[in-house]
């Protein structure tokens, strides 16, 4: 009895926790070409979500809908790197911290304002009703969450390895400086970063949607995660993240299980300070050899 | 001089003063109230400008230390009865406590990663806040009552009078710190941490402790934050009032004492810049001619780049526009605070005060102070005593690997006091990794280093410099924010009891001893021949003066060696000779120097025993002359050739001047 609620909590959790992954790429993809990460990412996430869900309600098809949701989370991506993070770029200093946090305040408001402050369902062609696999329930929409967060990664990993644009985005995160000296410009390339983390958010909104409802609030547990995947991961490795976040949803779905749903974030923020502690590079991160 | 001081301190008086006596002239509770706040979120934020503004990085931390002070003391006044000196200091201690112990694994990281662990400390310490209903009430919150201080209980005056002097105190012991060495840490490690660790400062220990400090202050103003408003919900202390406190620190100016005054004036006048709608709409309205005026000027002058002009017009064009349209600006308020910050952050990085400090020294022609008279230099740097050369550095079967590649690969050599050791060898033989290993950048994969017999540290800059081994960079490492006598003066620390001690200093008791250090930097200056430079900062100074001054700031640590890593590298011949002959004079003074050079007149001319190193190990030791003629070193730097013929290409050494 207790094994199979174990491995039913394992499996839901985990599923779950590839959302927090998925988020956390996002962050990777911006912290390789430009060593800056968008700490509004969160919202991010839930502005696309509420723009599909405008679209849905407007009436058009799913496909349509996952497709204007995606194009309008690139749009924001580029508006925060233009906005947020392209003159501290140039000054060289971490301004873009402060910034980046500021805009996804005027985001949070704007959406407050816009779709107002309650929490709505969002509709989705796939089933809700749960599938029984070797004594475990799964429900369909969860499945596709993998199926979306897997497709999504591979498709920019498949990008970033066969493209002459992917490997312009390898060159720039390896060294920025030898990258513009071949005669890639760096700039287009943090854009073209921000772009996709953009689209990573909206993806990551519009798997996560039909699960907790869309609100205003709806991204900031999520982003906490995302943040703890990140760091306890190391901001390098994308097989990384896809671990982690297993298991920290795993572990966070037995955990408020156990000790009740308020500690549902501990364990995510408990893991990363532990880890900070121990290997401040990430699990999965290299580490650095100081040079002078 | 005078004029200076009066100014400033008056200045500071007088604002204290009026605060003080306000409550008296008008007798009104809401303004009351309203500078209690005042007060309360100066400390707050006087404490979180020691991480944002000094340290240079983003904590998200220090609501929830306002947090962790206001229920430590709302637990010590419900659940034990404790007054409220206890409780003050229970808040103090435990907030100092957490914030250590955060900082410890935090700080280990730099930038995004700091700010993500802060910002998930912040979400932590709500969630427990939350959830340990026991102890804290949970979600209904706490209620208290105000504690009797002495056994006097406080009426609301006089609760706003203390947390004035309260204020007032930590504004002092903050400017005592900040003038001293503790101050100089703190800016010498967000300019270069390694340097800061090469002098023996310490960039870790300093960092946790000013981090603590910072803490500490968000511990003290969270027990008056408590008593002020005698009821505490764990909702207060979320991510938002975070956000809200980088603002004010922002807003009003990193590293400034003022700023962070302003920046509380603005976050405990917020909520009525909101409600008030005629305010709104003339501030916004004040705010959007300004950044025009200044985007104008800006753009006119070609002194900010287009988007650094254009972004706050839009920014508060938005806001005055929004703030005709909208109907509530109340829901708008996270929309409004963004915009402001935003533009200040990209139109005035330095904030209000740092822009009015700028503005207000030209107004009133506050003169800059005038140079410390310099020491004796004898007294600074000892002249030669007498030299054993006996060998002072033994380098032992050192190995050091990457990887596959044996950048030092059981490598063996004795330096002897007194002496300038000469390192030569052809690019990638090792010589950096040799440097690095010994000052203690890098562990060693095998072997020992020996000072004076007894083995250094491994692996730690802050350990080999404090056991007396001072290096200089190749790719310069200076505090560049920093003025030539201040990056000296960072170096100075062992020689200042008083200037170390925290409560020493936060009492202004170091005062003397700094002008002694002053002093004594100067000295050091001038006999690198910078002494009129002294007040620059070192990121203006010519390329050939910064890697002077590099060698005075090692030379100030007082080691017993003394590495200088290619000290010539990128000099122009003039400034090679100069820098030649204050090596020379370095030594005269019986300083033990291991050079490391690629000019070969430079090490024939100066050192009196030379190794040379290919493939990570020794090849040839002897004197420059014997080295020269080695034919393995020949060998190694011009390739397989008839060693005579080889010989007697090398060029002659340029005859001493």
């Amino acid at each position: 009895m207790t094994l199979s609620i174990i491995a039913q909590m394992t499996v839901s959790g985990s599923l779950m926790g590839l959302v927090y992954a998925l988020i956390a790429y996002g962050f990777q993809l911006t912290y390789a070409t430009s060593k800056s990460v968008n700490f509004g990412q969160g919202e991010l996430v839930m502005v696309s979500a509420f723009v599909s869900l405008t679209l849905i309600t407007l009436g058009l098809p799913y496909w349509l809908v996952v497709l204007g949701g995606l194009f309008f989370g690139a749009l924001l991506g580029l508006f925060v790197e233009r906005a947020g993070v392209r003159l501290a770029l140039e000054q060289r200093s971490e301004g873009w911290i402060l910034l980046t946090i500021i805009l996804g305040l005027l985001f949070f408001s704007v959406a407050e304002n816009v779709w107002g402050r309650d929490d709505r369902p969002f509709p989705t062609p796939i089933s809700q009703q749960p599938i029984h696999i070797l004594a475990v329930d799964v429900t369909p929409v969860e499945l596709s969450v993998a199926v979306g967060v897997f497709a999504i990664m591979g498709a920019i990993e498949i990008f970033k390895r066969q493209t002459l644009l992917g490997k312009a985005f390898d060159a720039v995160s390896a060294d920025r400086d030898a990258g513009e000296l071949m005669g890639i410009s760096a700039t287009q390339t943090v854009k073209l970063s921000y772009a996709l983390s953009g689209v990573v958010a909206a993806v990551a909104g519009i798997l996560v949607s039909p699960i907790t409802t869309v609100g205003p609030t709806m991204a900031s547990a999520l982003v906490l995660k995302a943040f703890s995947v990140a760091v306890v991961a190391g901001l390098e490795s994308g097989f990384g993240v896809v671990v982690v976040g297993m298991f920290l949803g795993a572990l966070e779905s037995i955990a408020s299980f156990y000790l009740g749903s308020g500690w549902r974030e501990a364990p995510g923020l408990v893991l990363l300070i532990l880890a900070l502690a121990i290997r401040p590079t990430g699990v999965f991160g290299k580490t650095l050899i100081r040079k002078v | 001089m005078w004029k200076r001081l009066l100014l400033i301190r008056g200045a500071e008086l007088l604002m204290f003063a009026v605060l003080l006596a306000l409550p008296l002239a008008v007798q009104n509770n809401y303004l009351l109230g309203l500078l209690t706040l005042l007060s309360i979120y100066g400390i707050l934020l006087i404490g979180l400008d020691v991480t944002v503004g000094y340290l240079g990085q983003v904590n998200l931390a220090q609501a929830a230390f306002l947090g962790i002070g206001a229920y430590t003391a709302g637990l010590f006044v419900t659940k034990l009865g404790a007054g409220f000196l206890v409780s003050a200091l229970a808040a103090t201690a435990v907030a100092t406590a957490l914030g250590a112990l955060l900082a410890l694994p935090a700080l280990r990281l730099e930038g995004p990663q700091f700010a993500l662990a802060t910002l998930s400390f912040t979400a932590l310490n709500v969630t427990v806040l939350n959830e340990m209903e026991w102890l804290t009430g949970g979600a209904q919150g706490l209620s208290l009552s105000r504690p009797p201080l002495f056994g006097m209980s406080l009426s609301a005056r006089g609760f706003y009078w203390l947390c004035m002097a309260l204020f007032a105190l930590v504004w002092l012991a903050m400017r005592n710190l900040l003038a001293s060495q503790w101050g100089r840490a703190f800016e010498a490690l967000r300019d270069s941490p390694i340097a800061t660790d090469a002098m023996g400062v310490g960039t870790y220990r300093h960092k946790v402790a000013g981090f603590a400090l910072g803490s500490a202050l968000g511990g003290l103003a969270g027990a008056l934050y408590a008593f002020n408003f005698q009821y505490l919900q764990p909702q207060a202390f979320v991510y938002e009032l975070t956000v809200i406190l980088l603002l004010g620190v922002v807003l009003g100016g990193r590293k400034s004492l003022w700023g962070a005054f302003v920046g509380a004036t603005l976050v405990a006048l917020l909520p009525n810049l909101l409600s008030n709608r005629t305010l709104f709409e003339f501030m916004s309205g004040a705010g959007f001619l300004f950044a025009l005026f200044a985007a104008i000027r800006g753009l006119l002058r070609k002194t900010m780049r287009p988007f650094q002009a254009i972004a706050p017009v839009v920014a508060t064009g938005v806001l005055v526009v929004g703030g005709l349209l909208v109907s509530n600006t109340e829901d708008w308020r996270k929309a409004i605070f963004a915009l402001m910050l935003f533009s200040v952050v990209v139109g005035l990085p330095e904030g209000l005060m740092g822009f009015a400090a700028k503005f207000l020294s030209r107004l009133f022609r506050i003169p800059d102070p005038p140079p410390p008279a310099p020491s004796q230099l004898d007294g600074v740097l000892p002249p030669r005593r007498a030299m054993s050369g006996g060998p002072l550095l033994e380098i032992r079967d050192l190995k050091r690997h990457f990887g596959g590649v044996r950048a030092l690969d059981g490598l063996s050599t004795t330096v002897r006091e007194g002496h300038i050791h000469g390192l030569i060898g052809p690019n990638g033989s090792g010589k950096s990794t040799l440097v690095n290993v010994v000052s203690g950048l890098y562990t060693p994969s095998a072997g020992e280093v020996l000072l004076r017999g007894q083995p250094l540290p491994r692996g730690s800059l802050f350990e080999t410099a404090r056991t007396g081994v001072a290096r200089t960079f190749q790719n310069l490492q200076l505090f560049t924010g920093m003025t030539a006598l201040e990056n000296i003066m960072v170096a100075m620390r062992g020689n200042y009891r008083r200037s170390r001690n925290l409560p020493l200093v936060l009492l202004g008791l170091g005062r003397t001893e700094e002008k002694q250090a002053q002093a004594d930097a100067l000295a050091l200056l001038e006999f690198v021949g910078l002494g009129a430079d002294w007040r620059t900062p070192a990121k203006d100074l010519t390329y050939g003066a910064q890697r002077f001054l590099e060698i005075a700031r090692a030379v100030a640590c007082k080691p017993a060696v003394l590495i200088l890593d290619e000290p010539a590298a990128g000099l122009s011949h003039p400034d090679m000779r100069r820098q030649m002959e204050i090596i020379g004079r370095v030594h005269e003074r019986g300083m033990t120097i291991l050079l490391i050079e690629h000019h070969m007149d430079v090490v024939s001319e100066l050192c009196n025993v030379v190794t040379v190193l290919d493939g990570g190990k020794v090849i040839a030791e002897g004197t420059p002359g014997e080295v020269k003629r080695h034919p393995k070193v020949i060998e190694a730097y011009l390739g397989e050739v008839e060693a005579g013929e080889a010989a007697a290409e090398t060029p002659a050494p340029v005859p001493a001047t």
